[in-house]
Formats: structure tokens, sequence, C-alpha cells
């Protein structure tokens, strides 16, 4: 199994970036002209990045915990390597929707936080991804990608339940359904494509470097005899 | 079955022969107790909420160091390994470690309990049935989920951090729902109006024990 | 039982320990197994015995893919390692007992007492292990490998920190191993203790096994 990038990634890799930039600029300009919102003003407009940033993230994190299940099942490093890419860029929008969130409550309601179950669940996911890394670098051996996948799975599957239990716990202050004029709903489309495909070049970029660094530790397997003197594990 | 019961057994017995550690346990969330009953205090504005926030918050972090504890004990002079190559299952070690992990931190509850009826001056018998089961329900997913996760963190430093980086925040539907039931128990003296979350603390269970019977074989076998 | 390891590659992160590394066990035979620090001869027997998995390569029992039968080779595997495998909190009779009775080995506290008595630690049966000498401890570790009364006996620098009469009970272990047609295997800096015994003399070199001298 030899970690060579597939060729047709370089490709693929230039195009989703190219497209992820432009639809990115775009979605911003059509942000600046789509129609102020009448009761928060001008802030509103926070909801075209917020609102597909938390989507991104959910999807790489659903992303993390197929690849987590693949793995396990076939134990192919290149899950593990899914896996984790697909879950680092989540974090970033994950980061995103942490900031974007409380700029638009303090507009909104008048307050950096609030109880709210998304925004709480929110925290949680990021705290439990954020673990998710910390054990994954603290592991240096091949237990490293089991380990990994086992909390991709847990904590994903354990997510609707703590969602569920801060909705319950606090009632729902998360506008559910926004009223919006077409073309702030297509500009909130815009948005959303936007975003998926930045989320697709940057985990193919983040994949490359998964299949480097695997290529360079491989590369090792040729190396002459292993060093004298070390007590063996 | 046979194996479970002598994995706890073995459990108990090593902890039972370190009364260093039990009493450093006992001490570790008697001092808790003694940090948030001073938080809250002296004059407590809500005596049922507070004193359920002050009991599960100690048993939560205190239970960590438990956790750890049966951890350290397999991987110290490798009992953990003997284990493996005794080909018993691993779910049956892994309910084993649970029940011993559970009893463990039951008996950590039974401590609290008087103590911080006491400092914030609530409970009484007839609500005590209720509050031992909640207190079982609460702790049976505590240590199924802990044992699940301990067992992760298994070959890393500071692993009492990184337990409760994961464990806590996954925990919350529990924790949320064991706090507002003793806290209506002792408040209210009733939990009709909270209810529901009777369900919450039984399906975190059921789905910790089900993901360790999916998973535990996979991470006691991912080793170097 | 034939246990038959080929083409046995291990790293751990960028460094190669095992290359190509082979090696059969077959019963009756006492295999020497020599090589330098960091050799790898450790990280083999963790392999053989089943504790850790290598990146490529096979490990056949009897011709049968190890991984097919994991529970009843390691059930059939007597390992002893320089780590004690053991609870210290636990006294010999308790340990044994625990792990035979997992192991499925029927009346394993009559068992324990047996391999106990064989080894001369009968009078220390109640005391726990962690208050043992490196001696002592020894004979506790081998007593466990010999629960399920292997067809296979991996023992990993045995001799270490042991004094003659120490030294004599495992030869003594693999005298009798080796009449049962149990097949062994000796990790050891001190080959002297253990040469005449041999049937075999291996060396792990560049991450592999070759006949030695």
């Amino acid at each position: 199994m030899n970690p060579t990038i597939p060729r047709w990634w370089s490709g693929l890799g230039k195009a989703l970036w190219a497209a992820a930039l432009a639809l990115v600029a775009i979605s911003f300009w059509m942000a600046s002209r789509a129609p102020i919102e009448v009761q928060m003003g001008p802030v509103q407009k926070i909801v075209y990045v917020h609102v597909p940033s938390a989507i991104a993230t959910l999807i790489a994190f659903g992303v993390t915990f197929a690849a987590s299940i693949a793995y396990l099942a076939t134990k192919d490093w290149r899950w593990d390597g899914l896996a984790a890419s697909s879950c680092e860029i989540g974090m970033v929008f994950a980061t995103v929707v942490m900031i974007t969130g409380p700029l638009w409550a303090r507009s909104a309601w008048n307050t950096w936080w609030t109880w709210e179950p998304r925004l709480t669940t929110f925290l949680i996911l990021w705290i439990l991804y954020a673990g998710y890394h910390v054990v994954r670098a603290s592991l240096r051996s091949e237990s490293r990608r089991t380990i990994s996948s086992v909390m991709g799975i847990v904590f994903f599957v354990n997510l609707p339940l703590v969602w569920k239990s801060i909705e319950w716990w606090r009632g729902s202050l998360h506008p559910k359904n926004v009223t919006m004029v077409p073309e702030m709903r297509v500009t909130l489309l815009v948005g959303m494509a936007a975003w998926m495909i930045f989320y697709a070049a940057a985990l193919l970029q983040r994949l490359r470097l998964e299949w480097h660094t695997e290529a360079r530790a491989f590369s090792d397997t040729a190396a002459p005899a292993p060093s004298e003197g070390r007590a063996q594990p | 079955m046979r194996t479970i019961l002598a994995v706890t057994m073995k459990d108990l017995r090593l902890h039972a022969r370190d009364a260093r550690f039990l009493a450093t346990l006992a001490l570790f969330s008697a001092s808790l107790v003694l940090i948030l009953s001073v938080a809250f205090g002296p004059i407590f504005g809500d005596p049922a909420k507070e004193a359920s926030a002050t009991l599960w918050g100690a048993l939560f972090f205190a239970g960590v160091l438990g956790l750890t504890r049966a951890l350290d004990l397999e991987s110290e002079s490798g009992g953990g390994d003997a284990l493996r190559l005794t080909g018993a299952d691993p779910y049956a070690l892994y309910l084993g470690k649970t029940i011993a992990n559970f009893l463990l931190v039951s008996a950590d509850f039974l401590i609290l309990l008087p103590i911080v009826s006491i400092f914030f001056d609530v409970g009484n018998l007839r609500v005590l049935p209720g509050v031992l089961g909640v207190a079982a329900l609460g702790l049976v997913g505590y240590a199924a989920w802990g044992t699940l996760f301990a067992a992760l963190a298994r070959g890393i430093r500071a692993r009492e951090l990184l337990l409760s980086v994961v464990l806590f925040p996954s925990l919350v539907p529990l924790w949320i729902g064991a706090v507002k039931l003793t806290n209506a128990l002792w408040g209210d003296g009733t939990i009709d109006p909270v209810r529901d979350w009777i369900k919450v603390l039984a399906v975190m269970d059921v789905l910790g024990l089900a993901l360790a019977a999916f998973l535990y074989e996979l991470i006691q076998e991912a080793t170097e | 039982m034939i246990l038959r390891a080929e083409g046995i590659q291990k790293r751990f992160d960028t460094r190669v320990v095992l290359r190509d590394a082979g090696i059969e066990i077959v019963p009756g035979s006492i295999t020497l197994l020599l090589g330098a620090n960091g050799s790898g001869k450790t990280t083999l027997a963790n392999i053989l015995a089943t504790l850790l998995s290598p990146d490529r390569g096979s490990i056949t029992v009897d011709g049968e893919p190890l991984s097919r039968r994991r529970t009843a080779a390691r059930r059939s595997i007597g390992f002893a390692s320089h780590r004690p495998l053991l609870y210290l909190g636990l006294t010999p009779l308790e340990n044994l007992s625990f792990f035979g009775g997992l192991a499925g080995v029927p009346s394993p506290a009559r068992r324990a007492m047996e391999l106990l008595e064989r080894l001369g630690m009968a009078p220390f049966a109640r005391a726990p292990v962690e208050r043992f000498s490196r001696g002592m401890l020894q004979r506790i570790v081998l007593a466990r490998a010999l629960l399920t009364d292997p067809k296979i006996l991996l023992l990993d620098e045995p001799y270490t920190g042991l004094d003659e009469t120490g030294v004599a009970v495992v030869n003594e272990v693999l005298r009798d191993a080796r009449e049962r047609g149990t097949g062994s295997l000796v990790i050891t800096h001190e080959p002297e203790r253990v040469r005449p015994l041999a049937t075999r003399v291996l060396r792990m070199h560049a991450g592999r096994v070759e006949e030695a001298a």
C-alpha cells in the first residue's frame, strides 16, 4: 500500500479552491447587497456565515463519524486520515460558529452568551472534538487510529442526546424559522454552497498533508538496520 | 457470568487493599463538597438546587480519580495484558470493571449524601428511596461511559485531565437529569414535573453499555 | 502445536524494529533467541504472544491464521515476559486462581496450588505479590504462564536477577515442557544458562531472525 497522492488530486484541489474563493467572494458581495433586516440591522448578515458554518461543522463531524466506522471495519489508514482531517476542518467551522453566534446574540438579545440549545450543544461539540485532537496527538502509535475512530463514533452518537437534553433543559430561544425575503434566501443558499465547497477544498488540502506524513513514515521502512542501545518496550 | 463477577471482585479486592487511595478519594470528594458549600453559602438561596449541584459535581470529579485508578491497576504491572491473554470475553471484562467502578462511586455517593444533607439541610427519609434510585440510575451511566472512556485514555500521560475533558461534555444529559431529579426530590418532594429526565438517564445508561458492546474489544486490542 | 511467524514487520512511529522476521516453534523444542539490546526480541515475543499485532506478516497456529483462533491460541500459549503480568496487590493464589478461572482452567484454585508447590512457592501463596523479591516474583510469573498447560511457552529474559536456585527452577520447567511436547522459546542475554538444553539457537539481527553459530 503505497501512499502516493493520486495525480488527479492536484487538479481537483486547484479547481475546488478556485471555486471556493470565487463563491465566497460572491456570497460576501451578495450579503453586502442583501436587504437589511428590519429588526436587527446590518448585524443580521452574520447569519450568512453563521448558518453555513454550522451546517459545515455538522457535515464535517458526520464525515468523521462515517470514516471512523469505515476505518474500524477495514483498518485502512486512509479512512482514519479522512476522519482526522475532516474533524480538524470541522473544528475551524465550529470556532466560526462559536464566534459569530455570540456576535449575533449580542445584537439580537443583548447578551453575549445564552444557554440556548444549539449554541450550548456546539460548545460541547467543540470541547469534545478538541479533546479528540488532544488525545490523538498524545498517542504516537498505531493505537492512535483505533482510539480516534472510537471517539469519532461515540461523540457523534451522543450528540443528538446532548442536543435534546439541552433543549429540554432550556427551551428553545434560537430562531427556528426565520422569515426571509427571496433575496435573503438566495444569498443564504449561495453562502451555503460557497462554504460547502470551501470545506471540500480544505479537506482535500488537509488530506494531502495526511498522505505526505504517512509517506514519510513509510519510506523509513527502507532505512538501514535499527540503532542499538535502546531498551525494548 | 462468572467472568464478570470474578473481574468485579478482583477490582474491589485491589481497591480495598489500598486504604490510602480510598481515603484520598473520600477526602477529595468531601473537600469538593466543602468548597461548593462555602461558595453557595452561608445562606442558601435555593438549598435543594445548590445541594444537588454540589453532590453531583463532587461525584463527577472525584469519580474520575476512581476511574483512572482502576485503569492504573491494569497497566502498572501488566495485569491488563494478562487479562487479554486469558482469552476471556472482552465485554465481560468491561462489565466486570464497570460494576466495580459503579460500586466504588456509589460508595462515594453514600459518604457524600449525609454530608450534603446536613450542610444544606435538605432531604428526609421519605424521599430517600427516590434519591437513591436516581443516584443508582445516574451512576450506572457514569460508570458505563467512564469505564469506556478510561480505556481510551489508557496510554496517555495526562489521563485524568483528558478523561475529564471528554467524559464530562458527553455526560451532560446525565448530569442535567441527575441534578434536576435530585433537586425535585429535595425541593418539591416529588419528581412529577421532571419525570421525563428518568428516560434520559435510562437512555444514557443503555447507550453507554451498548456502545461498549461494540467498541470495547477494539479499544482493548488497540495497543502499540 | 506449531507456531509459525513469517515476514513479520513492525515499526514504532518511524523506527522499524522488525523488518522481515520469521520463526517457527515446534513441539518438544527449546529455541534460544539471542540478540543485542534493542534488536527486537521482546517485540517479536510480544507479537507471538498476541499482545502486539504486526504491521505486516502472518502468524499461523498449525497452519491456521492466528487471528481466526485467537482465544484458543491465547490459552495454548504461555507467556512470561519481564513485566510481571500480575496484580501486585493480590496474593499468588489469588492471581493464579483469577487468571486460571478466566482462561477456562477447571478447578483454578487447585491448579494454582499445584503450580505453586511445584515451583517451591507454596509457603508464600497468601502474601501479596508486591512484597516479593525478584526471584520469587519470577516463579509466580512462570506459574501464570503454565496455568493452562500451554503447548507453546514463550520466556522473555527468564533468568534476569535469579540466583542459582531460581535458574534451576526455570530450567526444570523447560526440561519438563520439552518432555511433554511443548515448544519453548527462550530469549536471554545469558545463553550459557540454557544452551545445554537448547535444541536450536537463533539470533536477532537487523530486524531479522537468523541461525546462530
